[in-house]
């Protein structure tokens, strides 16, 4: 599913147009994405938790040539599916 | 920080910033994660601009091995939903740490590195903060003389290539352990100080002895001194560290007399007391203090050795300290090696050597 066929099925079920759905998802992702960079975890019960997760520094090593690297460490955006929806996984 | 966003306070605040009902805020937050769950189980990919894709992904069985008891099972296949956020999105969350970039090293700085992890796995996270923000400033500056004196040779290249940001890593690094190396000073000044005095005393009862003294006290000098004058000035750390970064070299040279020093349980002499000493003031360089509050000279004199342990072929770039950690949780212990398979001189061991371990039994 792309983010059209996301839209339009937003848009329906909410009643409203497109154009105003997709500008609300905008939105939503915008209050998201002030509360990662203030540390919080977006929590939903029946779909999981989307939060950021700092990853520390390593050194990896390229195993075809041997070079190290040092990793920096990192934010990233993490997501855990809820244990409702894992039980509908196989 | 650290808080648990749930559906209604996303909902509030959504209908702040979009102008909507608190009602249909939450409805509509409700349904967007509605659809994405409910279609990355039917259609495996749900794609959403500006926030990421959630993909269903098969795994297939595998085998793995339990921890605890070392039995082979296999996991079953299963399904998993993975997430990868957007690139806009990704790059705007590690945005604190978007000036870092991943840099090539060498060998000898990965495995500097690797140690220093392990250390900071150890209490040293808290106890050096505390002193690090009320002498920042001049240790690091301190720090910073050292890296450009110290780590010349080997950070260079890399400097070149990549900016400052390694000098500053470096710095930052330095800091604990000019920080430690400060505190181990401390704290051995009075037990080494003490033992001078009560060392001098002896030399002066015992007029025969006068001449063998100044040649054992004049190898052992450099390491005493160096505490001894730069205990009541704070850059005290920057002269102890060039003792530190030769550990490999600066060990061996002076192995003799500490080897003869745990063997020996005859009283304490004079010259065996300066082996000690010297070897204290090397071990503590070395360590880095790591164990600062367990070390006692009772450590390098308290056991016997007490048949074969083991069998050992010395790798490249190993070092006998290496070998006593590996066998006996401490690096003090090493000596003990170089005593039961009679080294002469523990600098000139050469990769692949055999080396017996011996079994050692505290007294």
């Amino acid at each position: 599913m792309n983010n059209k066929q996301f839209l339009t099925e937003l848009s329906g079920r909410c009643q409203m147009s497109a154009d105003s759905a997709a500008r609300q998802v905008e939105n939503l992702i915008g209050v998201m994405e002030k509360l990662w960079q203030d540390g919080d975890s977006v929590s939903l019960s029946g779909f999981g938790v989307l939060e950021v997760k700092k990853k520390n520094e390593r050194v990896s090593v390229n195993p075809s040539t041997g070079v190290r690297m040092l990793v920096p460490p990192k934010l990233v955006l993490t997501y855990k599916p809820s244990s409702l929806l894992k039980e509908k996984l196989k | 920080m650290d808080n648990k966003i749930n559906l209604s306070q996303l909902a509030d605040l959504l209908s702040q910033a979009g102008g909507m009902s608190k009602s249909a805020s939450e409805q509509f937050v409700k349904n967007f994660f509605d659809i994405i769950s409910q279609n990355v189980l039917s259609d495996g990919l749900v794609k959403v601009k500006g926030l990421g894709t959630f993909k269903l992904l098969d795994m297939e069985d595998r085998e793995s091995v339990n921890v605890n008891t070392g039995e082979r099972f296999t996991i079953e296949g299963h399904q998993k939903i993975s997430f990868t956020p957007d690139a806009d999105l990704k790059e705007r969350i590690n945005k604190p740490f978007a000036a870092f970039e991943t840099v090539e090293i060498s060998e000898e700085q990965a495995n500097e590195i690797a140690k220093m992890d392990a250390e900071a796995d150890a209490p040293k996270a808290d106890a050096p903060k505390a002193e690090t923000t009320k002498k920042e400033a001049s240790k690091k500056e301190a720090a910073k003389k050292e890296v450009a004196r110290k780590d010349a040779p080997a950070v260079k290249d890399v400097t070149q290539k990549k900016s400052t940001r390694i000098i500053l890593k470096a710095a930052l690094w330095l800091c604990c352990i000019v920080v430690i190396l400060f505190v181990s000073g401390y704290v051995f000044w009075p037990l080494i100080g003490s033992k001078l005095l009560e060392l001098s005393d002896r030399y002066i009862t015992d007029g025969k002895e006068i001449e063998m003294i100044s040649d054992s006290t004049s190898t052992a000098q450099p390491y005493k001194t160096e505490p001894v004058k730069a205990e009541p000035v704070k850059t005290e750390p920057i002269k102890a560290e060039p003792v530190k970064t030769e550990p490999v070299k600066a060990e061996p040279i002076k192995a003799e007399p500490a080897k003869a020093t745990p063997a020996k349980a005859e009283p304490v002499k004079a010259e065996s007391v300066q082996a000690i000493k010297t070897l204290k003031v090397k071990l503590t360089a070395s360590d880095e203090a790591k164990d600062l509050s367990e070390f006692t000279r009772d450590d390098v004199v308290n056991y016997v050795i007490d048949g074969d342990l083991d069998l050992y072929t010395l790798q490249k770039g190993e070092t006998l300290t290496q070998v006593a950690l590996k066998y006996y949780g401490s690096k003090k212990l090493w000596p003990y090696i170089v005593k039961y398979n009679n080294i002469s001189d523990p600098g000139k061991l050469q990769p692949g050597a055999r080396i017996r371990v011996p079994v050692l039994k505290s007294k």
